[in-house]
């Protein structure tokens, strides 16, 4: 699938300075590599964690509890947002031609969709529910929807070489 | 050690991942080895970030509980580094970053066994965490975040 304006903007991208900034860079592609790996180990670890509880597991650890270590996964998603926002303006068409770039972005809104659906509807109830509580389906359904949605990003996003057919 | 490191290289199992264009060969052992660190890294984040006093209201005790995923994932990753390093015996063994990489993973699982053992023995009721606990906090984090860093500079140094 060809979309016009989506080849001409990649087209564009690729062209600025900044992209031929990054690429002629030795190692700026490698620092945000390396950077991308240490945010998506804070998304995972501490967005796992969280859900894993909501799923009933570490029923000792109360929700609101785990619930404070989200500002750390919300740091690993900025970092990540930035540098994967490097690779994107570094080498557009590589990217917005390859299928398998866009099913990380359907998983990554995905997984914001429903971290949205659990903050406005769910969050309020589920932090009164006592240590050692069970959490109703619908939260341990949001749990898994949010794990399985992060462990797509990952598994998209480091197929994307192998997979993809842009490559 | 050149011949050895040549015939691990020239091995079946490690022309297989190498080589196979199947999709379960090279990538698949790769993206396990990625998911493997999310898990190892992630899961030490959430007990070092505790321990350091974000999220004091998670009791320390039930850290414990995390151990037992971080330790299936290391051996995941055990197995597909292995795996990874055959396939490439002769360069990696020659890459002083892969030294760096292995020394910090063996520190990094003392300090995660020595957390282990402390979280075993009974911590304060207020949540407080000790000091020497705090210090192996700040060892875990730095150590793996090395660890990342040097797995990384395999590709480009």
């Amino acid at each position: 699938m060809e979309v016009p304006a989506l080849t001409a903007f990649a087209h564009w991208l690729g062209a600025t300075p900044a992209a031929s900034w990054i690429n002629q860079s030795t190692w700026i592609w490698p620092f945000c590599e390396t950077l991308h790996f240490i945010g998506l180990s804070l998304v995972l670890g501490i967005t796992g964690f969280f859900d894993l509880r909501l799923m009933g597991f570490f029923p000792r650890v109360p929700i609101a509890a785990a619930r404070e270590l989200m500002p750390v996964a919300l740091v690993g998603f900025a970092m990540n947002a930035a540098t994967g926002l490097v690779f994107l303006i570094a080498l557009p068409e590589q990217y917005v031609h390859n299928r398998v770039w866009w099913y990380k972005a359907g998983f990554l809104m995905l997984a914001g969709l429903n971290a949205l659906i659990y903050e406005t509807r769910l969050s309020a109830h589920v932090l009164a529910i006592e240590p050692g509580g069970d959490t109703p389906a619908a939260v341990k359904l949001i749990g898994a929807v949010s794990l399985v949605s992060w462990l797509a990003v990952l598994y998209c996003g480091r197929m994307l070489p192998f997979l993809g057919d842009a490559y | 050690m050149t011949e050895l490191l040549a015939a691990i290289e020239g091995s079946a199992l490690a022309t297989w991942t190498r080589e196979s264009p199947s999709i379960w060969a090279y990538s698949t052992i790769l993206t396990l080895h990625t998911f493997g660190l999310a898990v190892v890294a992630g899961a030490n984040a959430v007990i070092d970030f505790r321990l350091l006093g974000i999220a004091p209201r998670i009791p320390v005790s039930s850290l414990r509980q995390l151990f037992p995923i971080m330790w299936w994932a290391f051996a995941l990753n055990f197995a597909t580094g292995i795996l990874l390093f055959m396939a490439d015996a002769t360069t990696k063994a020659g890459q002083w970053v892969f030294y760096v990489k292995l020394a910090l993973i063996v520190l990094a699982i003392l300090v995660a066994r020595r957390v282990w053992q402390s979280l075993g023995q009974d911590q304060p009721a207020d949540g407080r965490v000790s000091s020497p606990l705090r210090t192996l906090a700040w060892c875990s984090l730095i150590l793996w975040t090395g660890a990342i860093v040097a797995g990384r500079l395999l590709a480009y140094l």
